[in-house]
C-alpha cells in the first residue's frame, strides 16, 4: 500500500465528516489541478477550537487529511490554527506520497480560511474586542 | 473477511495453468535460441513454430503472416510506423478514443511529415463509417481503428469499416488486444490487413504479443537486426512467451464462447445491481456492442480514486477511470471524446470481469460499493 496505516485508518473512518450548525467559522478551498475541494467548519470557545467538521470532495489522501487535520485542531488556540502548516497535517496524516502532497494543502487552506473567517465575525459582532 | 475479487481483466490476466504447464520447458529444457541449427536450437523452433501455428489457425490465417512481438504497444507501433516508413509520406486516420500505443504513434508521424485525421466518436464511444469513408483521401496510407476500446468496451464497426478501405484501396489496423481471444474474429470477412493481439488480456505471459500482416501489405521493418520473424522484428524471440501465448489462443479456441456467454451476464448483473442500488451512477460505452465483460462506471460526484481506494481495502481490485498523477487530475480521453460531463468522468471506475469472477464476487462488490458511494457521498460538500 502507498500510503500510510495512519491515513488508510483515517480514510476507513473519518473523523468530524459533515456540516455544523451556526458554525464561529467556515472556509473552503479548491485544488483547481484535482478538482478537489475542502469545506471547514469551526466552533470557537475562548479562542479555542471547541469543534471543527468538513466536508470533502477528493481523492482518498484528502479525505484522510480533512479527518486528521480536523482532529488535530480540535482544543488549538485560534491564534495557533491560523498559521497552521501544510506540514503539520502532512505528519498527522503519517506522510504523504510527493504526487499526493496537495491532499494536505488544500485541507490546511480550508482551515485556515475558517479560522480567519472566524476572527472577523468575532471582530464584526465584537467591535471593542473582550 | 479476506476476499479477494480482481476485476481488472481488461488491465491483465492470472495466467491460465495449462499455460504456464506449456510455458514451463522452454525455460529450462528446451531453452535453445531457435535460430541455431543444433538440437537445442530446433527443440525452440518447434516450440515456436508450434506456437505460431496455433495463432495462425486460430486467425484463420497462414503462419507466414503472423510476427510475435514484446506486446500490444509495440505491434501497434510496429503496424503504423512499417506502413508508414514503407510509403514515406501520405494520410494516416485514427479515432479520438485509441489506445494511447496507437494514438501518440500517429501523433508522432503527425510532426514527423505525415497528415493525420482524428476521427470523432459518438456519445456511446463509436466510430462512423460514415466519417472514415469521407475522410479518405487520394493520398491516405492507413486506417487504424481499435475493435474495442479498453475502457468502456464499445465494439467499433469494423467490418463496415473495413469494406470501405478495401474499395479504396488503403491498408487497414485493427489494435485487436481486447478482443483477440474473447470474440470471435474472421480478418478476411473483415478486410482487416494488420492486427495488433497480446498474450497477457487472454491468460497467458506478460511481454508477447503479436501482429498479423496480411500478406502483400506494404510494410518496413521499424527495427533492425537479424533475420528473425521473416525479417520483420529482429531480435530473439521470447520463445516460452510465444509458446505461452499459443496455448492460451488454443485454450481460449476452446473456451471463449462458453466463458464470454457466462461472464456477459455477470456484467450485466453487476450494472443491474448498481443502477437499482446506488444513485446517480451511469454506465458508459454502448448498451449492446460492448465487451463481454467490460462496465465502466461514472459515480457523480464522487471521486474515482476514492472509490479505487474504498474497494482495494475490501479486497476488490477495479481501475480508476481519470487518473491523478503528479498532482493533477487528467480525465480520461476517451470519456472526454465521448462528451461525458466532468462532474460524471471525474468519477469514473472500470470493472472487467474474467473467468474467474463469480455471481458471489459481484453480490460482494454490490455490498461493498453501496455503503462506500454513501458514505463518500456524504462527505462531499458537491451536491447536485
Amino acid at each position: 500500500m502507498r500510503y500510510s496505516e495512519t491515513l488508510i485508518e483515517h480514510f476507513r473512518h473519518p473523523r468530524n465528516a459533515g456540516m455544523m450548525r451556526d458554525p464561529d467559522g467556515v472556509g473552503e478551498s479548491e485544488y483547481a489541478e484535482c478538482m478537489d475541494l475542502a469545506r471547514v467548519f469551526l466552533r470557537v470557545r475562548e479562542g479555542r477550537i471547541e469543534d471543527a467538521r468538513f466536508q470533502t470532495y477528493g481523492c482518498g489522501p484528502t479525505i484522510a487529511a480533512s479527518s486528521a487535520a480536523t482532529e488535530l485542531i480540535r482544543g488549538a488556540a485560534l491564534a495557533d490554527v491560523l498559521e497552521l502548516a501544510d506540514a503539520q497535517v502532512t505528519a498527522a496524516v503519517g506522510g504523504l506520497p510527493p504526487d499526493r502532497a496537495h491532499a494536505a494543502q488544500v485541507v490546511t487552506a480550508a482551515i485556515r480560511a475558517a479560522a480567519r473567517d472566524a476572527v472577523a465575525r468575532y471582530e464584526t459582532t465584537s467591535p471593542e474586542g473582550e | 473477511m479476506n476476499r479477494r475479487v480482481y476485476l481488472d481483466h481488461n488491465a491483465s490476466t492470472p495466467v491460465h495453468p495449462e499455460v504456464l504447464e506449456a510455458m514451463l520447458p522452454y525455460f529450462t529444457e528446451r531453452f535453445g535460441n531457435p535460430s541455431s541449427i543444433h538440437g537445442f536450437g530446433r527443440e525452440a523452433r518447434e516450440g515456436l513454430d508450434t506456437a505460431r501455428e496455433r495463432v495462425a489457425s486460430f486467425l484463420r490465417v497462414g503462419k507466414e503472416e503472423v510476427v510475435f512481438t514484446s506486446g500490444g504497444t509495440e505491434s501497434d507501433n510496429m503496424a503504423i510506423k512499417g506502413v508508414a516508413a514503407a510509403r514515406g509520406r501520405g494520410h494516416l486516420i485514427t479515432s479520438a478514443v485509441e489506445h494511447h500505443a496507437v494514438l501518440r504513434t500517429c501523433e508522432t508521424l503527425g510532426k514527423q511529415g505525415f497528415d493525420l485525421t482524428v476521427l470523432p466518436v459518438d456519445g456511446y464511444g463509436m466510430v462512423s463509417p460514415d466519417d472514415v469513408r469521407r475522410a479518405i483521401r487520394p493520398d491516405t496510407i492507413l486506417v487504424t481503428i481499435m475493435h474495442a476500446n479498453s475502457e468502456v468496451g464499445t465494439i467499433q464497426p469494423v467490418g463496415e469499416i473495413g469494406r470501405i478501405t478495401r474499395e479504396r484501396g488503403v491498408a487497414f489496423h485493427v489494435d485487436g488486444v481486447q478482443t483477440f481471444g474473447k470474440l470471435p474474429l474472421d480478418l478476411e470477412a473483415l478486410n482487416i490487413d494488420l492486427l495488433s493481439f497480446s498474450g497477457h488480456k487472454i491468460y497467458g505471459p506478460k511481454g508477447v504479443a503479436g501482429l498479423y500482416i496480411r500478406k502483400g501489405t506494404k510494410m518496413a521493418s521499424v527495427q533492425h537486426g537479424g533475420e528473425h520473424e521473416r525479417r520483420r522484428r529482429a531480435g530473439t524471440e521470447n520463445v516460452p512467451g510465444a509458446v505461452g501465448l499459443g496455448k492460451a489462443v488454443e485454450v481460449r479456441a476452446r473456451d471463449m464462447v462458453e466463458e464470454e456467454t457466462r461472464v456477459r451476464v455477470l456484467r450485466d448483473r453487476l450494472w443491474t445491481g448498481l443502477s437499482a442500488r446506488v444513485p446517480e451512477v451511469r454506465l458508459n460505452g454502448h448498451p449492446t456492442e460492448r465487451l463481454p465483460g467490460t462496465c465502466n462506471l461514472c459515480f457523480r460526484h464522487i471521486e474515482s480514486e476514492s472509490i479505487v481506494l474504498g474497494l482495494d481495502l475490501k479486497g476488490i481490485g477495479v481501475s480508476a477511470g481519470s487518473a491523478c498523477t503528479a498532482g493533477s487530475v487528467e480525465p480520461s480521453h476517451v470519456l472526454v471524446a465521448m462528451g461525458v460531463p466532468l462532474d460524471w468522468a471525474m468519477g469514473t471506475v472500470r470493472c472487467s470481469l474474467g473467468r474467474s469472477t463469480t455471481a458471489e464476487d459481484i453480490d460482494y462488490v454490490l455490498d461493498s460499493v453501496e455503503p462506500l458511494a454513501g458514505k463518500l457521498r456524504s462527505l462531499s460538500p458537491v451536491k447536485a
